[in-house]
């Protein structure tokens, strides 16, 4: 190469490089979030669900609420694993449509693993802070979902700004009427969450096929 | 080689063609890639992806299946060893022209 052509050529081969990295680093995010969209749209009809049927609880049978205030635990204990077991299909069906091979098997089991620690960290939590009790009981679903939506702000940093946005929506979706607007926070979070949830899953997928 | 010499196989170094190889050799062996993955994942028409494709293809790095799959066309898209191979080799003609070893 003479001198002023292999100047030319460095520059060239610095902006591949660079293309490389890039190309490497979105190619693995995209494995990573396969089918986000779908299991936010899932999750977030669960937790509408939890919220109207609490709040429905409250209204039809306050007395069986006052004598059973830990029957949030049972409901979760049917959502739950409806939302685990629908959101490994989800994600395991998007994940097949993409990539075959060790490395898309591998991103789609780290995410199961991010998800499961979360959960696990959610349901630990309430009993680390000591309000596992008959007393406290209506705290421990906000105290859950709160680090659920945690995990969705702390995914769309790693993986997609979007997400993280989403997340925080979902926090104040939830934790706003519980704050603000007593007896009725129970169904205006269950259809703020179902809005938030909705919206988000419309914008991520427009912005990109997931 | 001096770096005189250093040469960077021109199928390759096309920016579009680069990333495609980069998506489909960071699959290990026999790991393949779909079309519409990589369209989406590279923001590419669709026209635009088969012309590269067919490129990559005409020079022997790639090889792709179309298949039915639960009763929808899918086209899977995976490297060849020669393509491995070429890319390896770009890769390393790549840092001898930046004259510099990327961190291992």
């Amino acid at each position: 190469m003479q001198s002023g052509q292999k100047e030319a050529a460095g520059l060239a081969a610095g902006e591949s490089w660079e293309a490389i990295h890039q190309t490497l680093e979105r190619s693995h995010r995209s494995l990573y979030l396969a089918g986000t969209a779908s299991i936010l749209l899932l999750w977030g009809v669960l937790t509408a669900v939890y919220f109207i049927v609490t709040f429905a609880m409250g209204e039809l049978a306050p007395e069986f609420v006052a004598d059973y205030p830990w029957y949030h635990g049972p409901v979760w204990a049917v959502l739950g694993p409806l939302g685990m077991i629908g959101s490994s299909i989800i994600g395991h069906r998007a994940g097949e449509r993409n990539a075959g091979g060790a490395v898309a098997r591998s991103a789609g089991i780290r995410v199961f693993l991010y998800w499961l620690a979360v959960a696990t960290a959610a349901g630990l939590l309430p009993g680390v802070a000591g309000i596992w009790n008959s007393e406290q009981a209506d705290h421990i679903p906000y105290t859950v979902l709160g680090v659920i939506f945690l995990g969705w702000v702390l995914f769309g940093i790693l993986f997609r700004p979007a997400l993280a946005v989403v997340g925080a929506a979902l926090a104040v979706a939830v934790l706003a009427p519980y704050y603000l607007a007593g007896d009725l926070s129970g169904l205006i979070s269950g259809v703020a969450v179902l809005i938030v949830c909705v919206l988000g899953a419309a914008w991520i997928r427009r912005s990109g096929r997931l | 080689m001096s770096k005189d010499e250093i040469v960077l196989d021109e199928t390759i170094h096309q920016p579009t063609r680069l990333r495609i190889m980069t998506m489909l050799v960071s699959q290990e062996d026999g790991g393949r890639l779909a079309y519409g993955f990589i369209q989406q994942a590279l923001e590419l028409t669709g026209g635009n992806l088969t012309t590269h494709l067919r490129r990559l293809e005409d020079a022997g790095f790639l090889e792709t299946s179309k298949v039915f799959e639960n009763s929808k066309p899918r086209t899977w898209i995976s490297a060849t060893e020669a393509g491995r191979r070429a890319y390896a080799s770009y890769l390393a003609n790549l840092t001898k022209a930046l004259d510099w070893s990327p961190p291992a």
